[in-house]
């Protein structure tokens, strides 16, 4: 019940959700039909987040979220840490270009 | 006599190497306009209108990342700008994932609004990025700082300099990094422009387009508080009054609550406002039938199915349960 979001749980009402995304009826089924958030929820449990947490996360995505979760979880980019080092080093080749290119 | 010629040799290949890395730059540098399009745009075209030639949010919070954790960092200085003071450490548990040692790009839109904000995702727009600075909202973009391989990194642009050519941003432990436009797209690049936002439901963000924005806010009915939710809509139909898919969330968060005389109210509105939209005509006869009055229920339905539209079939179902209603003689035009 906790994937249930509430205006799917009112019969015969059209959601904002659904109106809202620029998704066609048979993508709208192939969301509702094979997006399973208990499955996402598993797999994000097995990267590591406690089980509880993995529920709680997946409960605040859209429909459309879910979908591109799961199919990315492994590819997706993770933003992670700062590189400083590699900034640098790009900082010093755009100064070396512009500066021989100054004295080209 | 060797060692002249040595030196010789020496002397010719340098002079052969300067040449290829002269070429190498050239090359480089030729490819810099193509590396950074928006770069480029910007310099040609200027400023978007009415955003100022430099701007800094100096009060934006400055939380230092610990390993790994940029994203919760700067989450934590988007939502504490927004007026949601929280700190990275309480956002690892939202966002973090282990495995993989930093954060989603998906889970850091979902972050926000299990705080009461909406967030959205901005268009891959470099002017756009600058006009909402412009407007007070920091961005938090996605830029790939690896060099042979990714490094992917969360950072906060809290202003610009247009004449110095440069962003102001809160990255990983450096509190104002000052990062040239060029450079700055050239890492952001590599994210497809990645960039998102987060605002209070009452504030809609200046480069928001309307149907993602109410995108935006559909994903945040999920999770909101009902009042914030409502608050969204609400600030939403100011704006967009004759977005007739403006007018179905209001009224269902109504009818969510169990109110049953308000949804039908703001559906009457927007019906008013959006006289053929099958949405509204479906939701506010579903709302009349919840109410027993199948009978005003049917023509409005009724005229909801003469239109073929992508909800067709959630109005052909709609229609069943109300003429059913009526052959099972338990129509009644009680009520208001």
């Amino acid at each position: 019940m906790i994937w249930t979001p509430y205006e799917f749980a009112q019969a015969g009402m059209i959601g904002t959700d659904q109106v809202a995304s620029a998704a066609t009826q048979a993508d709208r089924n192939t969301v509702l039909g094979f997006v399973n958030r208990a499955d996402v929820a598993n797999r994000l449990q097995a990267m590591g987040v406690d089980p509880k947490l993995a529920q709680e996360r997946i409960a605040s995505l859209s429909d459309q979220e879910v979908k591109s979760l799961a199919s990315q979880i492994n590819s997706a980019p993770a933003g992670a840490m700062s590189d400083a080092w590699a900034v640098i080093l790009i900082i010093a080749i755009v100064i070396g270009v512009w500066y021989l290119w100054k004295r080209m | 006599m060797i060692i002249a010629r040595g030196r010789q040799a020496v002397a010719g290949n340098a002079r052969l190497v300067a040449g290829v890395f002269m070429l190498a730059l050239g090359a480089l540098l030729g490819g810099c306009a193509s590396m950074a399009p928006q770069t480029r745009l910007l310099g040609q075209n200027g400023l978007p209108p009415g955003v100022p030639r430099h701007f800094e949010l100096k009060q934006v919070p400055f939380f230092p990342q610990d390993e790994y954790q940029c994203g919760p960092a700067a989450l934590a200085t988007a939502m504490s700008a927004a007026g949601v003071p929280v700190t990275p450490q309480q956002l690892v548990p939202e966002v973090y994932l282990p495995e993989r040692k930093g954060s989603l790009q998906i889970e850091m839109l979902a972050s926000a609004r299990r705080h009461g904000l909406v967030p959205y995702q901005l268009a891959p727009s470099f002017s756009d990025v600058l006009t909402e600075v412009a407007a007070g909202t920091p961005v938090i973009v996605l830029q790939n700082l690896g060099f042979a391989s990714d490094s992917w990194h969360y950072a906060v642009v809290v202003g610009y300099n247009y004449d110095r050519g440069g962003l102001i941003l809160r990255s990983g432990e450096t509190e104002r990094e000052i990062m040239p436009f060029i450079l700055s797209e050239m890492v952001w690049r590599r994210s497809g422009y990645w960039a998102m936002l987060v605002v209070p439901p009452d504030r809609i963000p200046v480069t928001a387009e309307q149907n993602r924005w109410l995108a935006a806010l559909a994903a945040f009915e999920r999770v909101g508080e009902r009042p914030r939710v409502q608050l969204g809509y609400q600030t939403f139909l100011k704006r967009w009054p004759d977005n007739a898919n403006g007018w179905v969330g209001p009224a269902n968060t109504y009818s969510a609550a169990g109110d049953l005389t308000e949804p039908a109210r703001v559906r009457r509105e927007g019906l008013a406002r959006a006289p053929d939209s099958p949405v509204v005509l479906n939701n506010l006869a579903q709302t009349l039938s919840d109410q027993g009055r199948d009978q005003e229920a049917l023509p409005l339905i009724d005229r909801a199915a003469a239109s073929e539209g992508p909800f067709a079939e959630e109005v052909k179902k709609t229609r069943a349960a109300i003429v059913a209603k009526l052959n099972g003689g338990r129509s009644s035009a009680s009520g208001n």
